[in-house]
């Protein structure tokens, strides 16, 4: 045990400091019902990250992350030019379009590279566990930026999620409030999806949001819960992980799920009474 | 933010208590990243030493998923055995600095690089990541020739008697007997292979430049187009035409490989598919260890070779 803490001290730091963005993040995402954006974002920064490799640059290079914002920045494009507006088309089969395209296209570069494989796994599952200490504070310094920006905008953005109609008719350019969003989303995904990868990406932003719209409704509060929900499950499953040996990020995205289990459960039996 | 401060509170007193349980401990605490490594330095170590591996004998040892046990293990470790052709580049370094082991710092004694001293084959002129996983320090495969699992078993009995001088006699001791057994049997396996000197074999990776030099056969051609690259259509068909050509009937793969292509390559020529493995428990009836493993192999690809020759001369 006497390693434990040395060891997971820093997957836990970055479980604890990094997902308060994403959760509130997740919150949005949920009420839009554009459940599945973070995925084809990440996809779509996964893509630029592809190509860096195929043109020779190594996965850490600043090249790299160059043409992984260039890409995020192209796809926060497209789905801020496919908002819905009478199209016949729901969103949420654009960002579907947008993930599964971006995931081939991703396979298909890595098919000549010799680490593709490698690669593409790590975007899928992340190494939580070998997370460096810059790269934790380094990620933390850009999501209080991107959370300054939020707090700042934070009636405009409101307004975009909550009442668009109203927002419209106060003369809110409602198309640049979603660029913005769809921007600083891009950065908060891709800079995650580097530590954490996908799968825990989207279980930090859909999770604890979902478990907290089951509990409560106010925003505060929701925000509240989703919070003590992403902590709890990170702690259960990093301790879980160590004792048990298992990969890191996997065991937290279950110890989320069975957490939005319980919850789910708790509720139901608190009703039915 | 409280319940995180107790959280590490709580950790922390329980680190304290664990730590003076264990004080010291009388054997050398040995991590192999492969179980090649790991059978010989069982094999000179045996009662003096704990020996942890790494990578499941079933894995592919270029990409091992990381796991916290791995980093225990090497924090406690007072030895890191390793290949030291960068064939673990990929996942052991960010181990090993989580670890904060001096003890197996580059350098220092308790590190092995069983390559060193070798001089490895495959030495790229120019690094070039279009010709595939290229190793600047040649082919890091180097363990199945047996001549170079001496080098490694010299390399690690150097280093228990650097750490533990009491016992060096006793470690020398096992040394000249591994190498004596190795040279006995390295004699007979060469005599099992000398009626095929020089067939040609088809391997999924570039594994087997070792093997191939040391017994006289040709493995020179591959299912991966480029090393570490998946086969593609156009490769295999043209690896199947060479195959008919060249009457090839043997295709060798490993455990981490893709049974599936070794298969439809051979339903298409009638190839033999062998399962060899690099690593000591690889593949059932190679746990023994190293020379159990090399004995496997021999055997396997004898008995194969044998089969095939026979088969021909009963053709009309």
């Amino acid at each position: 045990m006497s390693e434990a803490f040395l060891i997971m001290m820093w997957p836990f730091l970055a479980c604890l400091l990094l997902p308060g963005i994403l959760v509130y993040m997740g919150l949005h995402v949920v009420r839009r019902e554009i459940i599945f954006v973070d995925l084809a974002l990440a996809q779509v920064a996964a893509m630029g990250i592809c190509l860096a490799i195929v043109l020779g640059h190594d996965a850490h290079d600043w090249q790299t992350t160059v043409w992984s914002a260039g890409f995020t920045l192209v796809g926060a494009v497209i789905l801020t030019l496919t908002r819905p507006s009478g199209l016949r088309v729901p969103q949420e089969a654009i960002i579907g379009i947008i993930y599964v395209v971006a995931a081939a296209a991703g396979l298909l570069l890595l098919s000549r590279s010799p680490e593709g494989n490698e690669e593409l796994r790590r975007t899928l599952v992340g190494e939580v566990l070998l997370v460096r200490p810059s790269e934790v504070l380094h990620t933390f310094a850009i999501f209080v930026v991107v959370g300054a920006v939020h707090i700042f905008f934070r009636r405009q953005f409101m307004l975009l999620f909550f009442n668009p109609e109203q927002g419209r008719s106060q003369g809110l350019r409602l198309w640049f409030w979603d660029f913005l969003f769809y921007v600083l989303f891009g950065v908060v995904v891709t800079s995650f999806v580097r530590i954490g990868g996908v799968l825990l990406v989207f279980s930090y932003l859909i999770i604890p949001a979902v478990s907290a719209r089951l509990l409560v409704t106010s925003l505060p509060a929701q925000i509240a819960v989703g919070w003590i929900v992403a902590t709890v499950s990170s702690i259960v499953g990093l301790y879980c992980s160590y004792q048990l040996d298992l990969p890191t990020g996997a065991a937290i995205v279950c110890a989320l799920g069975l957490t939005l289990l319980f919850i789910a459960i708790g509720k139901y039996v608190v009703r039915s009474r | 933010m409280n319940t995180k401060f107790l959280f590490i509170k709580m950790i922390l007193a329980v680190n304290l208590l664990s730590g003076l349980a264990m004080s010291s401990h009388a054997k050398l605490n040995v991590v192999a990243t492969t179980s090649d490594f790991g059978a010989i330095a069982r094999e000179i170590g045996d009662d003096l030493v704990q020996v942890n591996v790494l990578a499941k004998p079933t894995e592919d040892p270029h990409f091992v998923d990381p796991k916290p046990s791995y980093i225990v293990k090497l924090a406690k470790a007072d030895i890191l055995i390793e290949g030291g052709a960068e064939l673990e580049m990929g996942w052991l370094p960010p181990l090993i600095d989580g670890s904060r082991n001096a003890k197996i710092e580059l350098g220092k004694p308790g590190r092995v690089l069983c390559a060193e001293g070798l001089a490895l084959l495959e030495v790229p002129a120019t690094l070039d990541r279009s010709k595939g996983d290229i190793h600047a320090l040649g082919n890091p495969h180097f363990m199945t020739d047996p001549i170079n699992a001496c080098h490694a078993a010299e390399r690690i009995c150097d280093a228990f008697s650097a750490l533990d001088q009491e016992h060096s006699a006793t470690y020398r001791q096992r040394l000249d007997a591994f190498n004596k057994h190795l040279d006995e049997k390295l004699v007979a396996w060469k005599k099992q292979l000398e009626p095929f000197q020089g067939k040609r074999l088809v391997a999924y990776h570039n594994s087997w430049p070792y093997f191939a030099n040391r017994f006289g056969v040709k493995i020179d051609l591959f299912l991966e187009p480029k090393p570490g690259i998946p086969p593609t259509p156009a490769h295999l068909a043209e690896v199947i035409t060479t195959m008919k050509r060249e009457n090839i009937l043997i295709i060798i793969v490993e455990p981490y490989q893709n049974m599936k292509t070794a298969e439809t390559v051979s339903g298409k020529t009638g190839a033999t598919v062998l399962e060899f493995t690099q690593y000591p428990g690889g593949v059932q009836g190679t746990e023994g260890g190293y020379i159990e493993l090399i004995d496997y192999l021999v055997n396997t690809l004898a008995t194969a070779l044998s089969k095939e020759r026979s088969a021909e001369e009963h053709k009309p």
